[in-house]
């Protein structure tokens, strides 16, 4: 592996994206911040916005990163640098989990900070706030997946719509499991085996997927751009 | 050390709709070899090949005396490959990719980047986004020309440039092929540029190489000879000649191994030489390109 040169890209990628991640940043921390302003409305929207800004990293990383380098035909310039296919998607998919990384885990820490530390809502929401937040970084992995092995934008919009749509879905049956929703309004955060199994599926399915892609562009022998 | 650059032997691909056939292609280092073929001839199959990006299904690939596409990496550090459909990021300004490549390539030679940033009327401090055409097209050669590769792989770098953008990059590249040992292989369309600055010529098309030679030696092999036949007789096609075209008396028979005695082996069948005249490029490629065509179709 051509390590300094995948360093290369992944610094380069931050570089690019950088303004976008911060911008992810301070729409959540605004978000958060709305969301303590002491009534109901202001914290429900507060709370979607919140999310929504996590999903909008995890959307636009692997657009922009990945399907609108294709698209802008960067990538004829990349290849024809020292690389070879595997290390552009080795750096691909370290880039965009690094930098996509860097909001998430600042924000679900500002999140479980404020929810501990302001008392507003029962700390017994944290568990599932962190299986909420686990969603979007799932959805960036499919998305990851479809726009480096599909090559194409079909592929990557059908993975975007896919995601989207599935989010509410998934939130909406996590809310109907009987243990969880009794569990979030308890006042202390409860870790009972099904919160574990979900967040567990989480990270289970992130790398399968990422691994999966990683195999499937192995196999491939032209490079299309 | 290889004295070939590129070494392509009995190299094919298959796609469901396009071949390359058992494609022989060699350039000696040092030389410049004009690649011309029409739109989807494969030209750019056969680049993405020598770049190790597409894998041959057989046949033989050494660029640079590294076996393709096993050590690409290798092959690419001396490599500067550009082509038409290349981008920059908009983005950004060419100082910010001129800085980059400078992170990468430890022969970047900044002082030449910015001769060639004079040049080519280019400013590092500029935003790629909204830069016409062959401003970009300038960018993309400065960031591959500075790198100083051994080889230089150009796929249609002229196509869609402006009259005296395309002087200035052709005369670029003249210039840059005097330095000792740097290889260019040029793909192109268009004959005028390729014949510019190419030593050896290869044509290309359908897949497959119809005639790759010295460029002189083209130019002198091919000639058109204007006849005027005896009343009712039909020339024939005498030996080195590779069509004639008769309308009543006037003929006009296309040579492609021309020697003094064929004006004379014409005169022998009765008829009279009016003219004999030298082909241009082009000429000789669309001929190239029609007589290979009739051949396969027989």
């Amino acid at each position: 592996m051509n390590r300094s040169l995948i360093g290369e890209l992944v610094l380069k990628d931050w570089r690019l994206y950088r303004p976008m991640i911060l911008s992810c940043m301070v729409a959540g921390a605004g978000a958060l911040a709305l969301s303590q302003w002491g009534n109901e409305p202001t914290l429900v929207v507060g709370a979607v916005a919140f999310f929504i800004a996590i999903i909008m990293a995890a959307t636009m990383l692997p657009l922009a990163g990945i399907l609108t380098e294709r698209k802008n035909k960067h990538l004829a310039f990349l290849m024809s640098l020292p690389i070879t296919f595997l290390e552009y998607t080795t750096a691909k998919l370290i880039s965009t989990l690094l930098i996509f990384l860097v909001p998430w885990f600042t924000l679900v820490t500002l999140a479980i900070s404020v929810i501990g530390f302001r008392n507003f809502v029962p700390h017994g929401v944290i568990p599932m706030t962190l299986i909420l937040c686990g969603l979007p970084f799932v959805g960036m992995c499919i998305m990851i997946a479809a726009a480096l092995v599909g090559e194409s934008e079909g592929w990557a919009i059908a993975a975007n719509v896919f995601c989207q749509s599935s989010y509410g879905l998934t939130w909406y049956f996590l809310n109907r499991i009987p243990v969880l929703h009794n569990n979030a309004s308890k006042p202390k955060p409860v870790w009972d085996p099904l919160t574990l199994n979900i967040l567990g599926g989480e990270l289970v399915l992130i790398l399968v997927i990422l691994a999966l892609t990683y195999f499937l562009q192995s196999r491939k022998r032209d490079f299309v751009f | 050390m290889n004295h070939l650059a590129i070494d392509m032997a009995g190299v094919g691909k298959t796609y469901r709709f396009f071949s390359l056939e058992n494609i022989e292609l060699k350039l000696p280092r040092g030389e410049i070899m004009g690649l011309i073929g029409p739109n989807g001839a494969g030209k750019s199959t056969s680049i993405r090949i020598l770049l190790g990006l597409v894998h041959q299904d057989h046949g033989d690939v050494c660029v640079l005396g590294h076996p393709m596409p096993a050590e690409q990496v290798a092959a690419k550090w001396d490599i500067g490959f550009a082509s038409e459909d290349m981008r920059l990021y908009e983005s950004q300004t060419l100082g910010w990719h001129m800085q980059w490549m400078q992170s990468i390539y430890r022969n970047w030679d900044g002082g030449y980047a910015q001769r060639l940033l004079k040049r080519f009327g280019l400013r590092a401090e500029q935003k790629l986004k909204g830069i016409s055409h062959g401003q970009r097209v300038k960018s993309t050669l400065l960031l591959v020309l500075a790198r100083k590769p051994k080889l230089l792989v150009l796929d249609e770098p002229t196509t869609g440039l402006d009259p005296v953008a395309r002087h200035e990059i052709l005369r670029e590249l003249t210039d840059v092929m005097r330095e000792e040992g740097r290889s260019v292989l040029f793909s192109s369309h268009n004959t005028q540029d390729v014949e510019q600055i190419s030593d050896r010529i290869t044509f290309i098309d359908r897949g497959r190489i119809i005639d790759s030679m010295d460029k002189e030696m083209f130019l002198d092999r091919w000639r058109r000879l204007r006849l005027e036949a005896p009343f009712g007789v039909t020339l024939p096609a005498l030996p080195g000649v590779i069509g004639v075209r008769q309308e009543g008396r006037l003929a006009i028979a296309t040579t492609n191994a021309f020697n003094p005695g064929l004006p004379h082996a014409y005169e022998q069948t009765g008829a009279r030489v009016q003219r004999i005249e030298n082909m241009t490029l082009e000429e000789i490629f669309v001929a190239n390109v029609e007589r290979s065509r009739e051949e396969v179709e027989v």
